[in-house]
């Protein structure tokens, strides 16, 4: 395709070898049985355990309690309880909380959106149903 | 590690040779794409949280999704969805110690790893396809429970009849508000599904690469970290179905 690439060894001029460059937690190690790496694994595991207590909660709380407390507070309890679950996976399983910061900002800031789209289109499914009952039309 | 940076920024900004976000630029691309699918599944969830505002009646979870295989009729609300939930927590547990292991270049634990995580995925969506056979059996499919003049009988069974608000308005918009309710069902945990599918076969070339040695001679195991975050992304977003169909 280009006149540049005169090397048949195409393994020199892949483009992941720029995480050669990486630091920190994400860059090359070389001993898994490090204690370093050994801490890894027991993060990894202990946001397991809180992942599956948080779902085991949600659960009975579905359950058990969904016809028994006010439909807001069950509402704010799983939305509370689903955005918790999200941010370990993000920041420790996808490792967005190993990154530079300026990278998480840039992944983060475009789903500030969403507070607005929840908002606005809940709002309007809510003014249509006030409508509908309004005007006697169902 | 931070600081770090910091440093080698002040003293080469321009002169290249590192990277400003510490990331490659398939990573970082794959992020933006998660960005943007994000935003795909996130438009679904609020179009079915729009509808169901201004639906005055619900199908409830607790009696839609009630079954387990091999139970017969059991009444056990929840129980099979929960499962399906842990396997893929369990495979995501199983994808960031594959790329764990890939951070320290150990291949026999990449290939333990992607395969168990391999096995989850195939799992869940075997689940899955049981969950929409037994609804299917229901009568429930894309574009079901169009006839308002049907008898109620056909659809109470997916309501909450214990509630006088429930049975009042039944009659008046129950059958609308099943049809709306599975149409957004199938569409967004098909969706989701056609995503875990696809990470499969995903996961399965990155596997085969690594038995092969690929990574070894290319020098890292970054193509596991990649589909690692494609694979969290998917198990991310179940928490969020699981939410908007399950509990609310």
């Amino acid at each position: 395709m280009s006149a540049h690439n005169h090397s048949n060894d195409i393994q020199h001029l892949y483009e992941g070898d720029q995480s050669k460059l990486y630091s920190g937690v994400m860059s090359h190690h070389t001993d898994i049985n490090s204690s370093e790496s050994k801490k890894q694994i027991g993060r990894i595991w202990k946001v397991f355990w809180i992942l599956l207590a948080v779902t085991v909660v949600e659960v009975v709380l579905g359950m058990f309690f969904s016809h028994a407390m006010p439909k807001g507070l069950l509402a704010f309890f799983f939305l509370a309880l689903t955005l918790f679950k999200a941010g370990y996976i993000v920041s420790v399983f996808m490792h967005l909380g190993d990154e530079v910061k300026s990278f998480m900002i840039t992944v983060l800031i475009p789903l500030t959106l969403f507070v607005w789209f929840i908002i606005a289109f809940l709002m309007d499914g809510g003014f249509w149903l006030h409508m509908n009952n309004w005007s006697g039309l169902k | 590690m931070a600081q770090a940076s910091a440093t080698t920024a002040e003293t080469k900004v321009w002169g290249g040779g590192r990277s400003p976000f510490n990331v490659s630029y398939g990573k970082m691309m794959m992020w933006f794409f998660l960005l943007t699918d994000a935003f795909t599944f996130g438009a679904f969830l609020i179009s079915y949280g729009t509808t169901r505002f201004f639906s005055t009646v619900w199908p409830d979870p607790n009696q839609v999704f009630h079954a387990f295989p091999f139970m017969g009729h059991a009444n056990l609300p929840l129980l099979f969805v929960s499962l399906m939930t842990f396997i893929l927590i369990m495979s995501s547990v199983t994808m960031v110690l594959a790329v764990h292991a890939g951070h320290y270049g150990d291949r026999q634990g990449v290939i333990k790893w992607l395969l168990w995580t391999i096995i989850g995925g195939i799992c869940f969506l075997s689940c899955q396809a049981w969950e929409w056979t037994h609804l299917h059996h229901q009568g429930a499919w894309w574009g079901s429970f169009t006839d308002s003049t049907a008898p109620l009988s056909s659809i109470e069974h997916f309501f909450n009849m214990k509630n006088p608000d429930v049975v009042a308005a039944l009659p008046a918009g129950g059958m609308q508000a099943t049809h709306d309710f599975y149409n957004y069902f199938f569409t967004i945990t098909g969706f989701h599904g056609g995503h875990v599918a696809s990470g499969v076969v995903l996961l399965i070339m990155v596997l085969i690469n690594t038995i092969n040695g690929v990574y070894d001679r290319r020098g890292h195991y970054e193509m596991v970290e990649k589909i690692g975050l494609y694979w969290h992304f998917v198990d991310l977003v179940w928490v969020f179905v699981f939410t908007c169909f399950y509990l609310l």
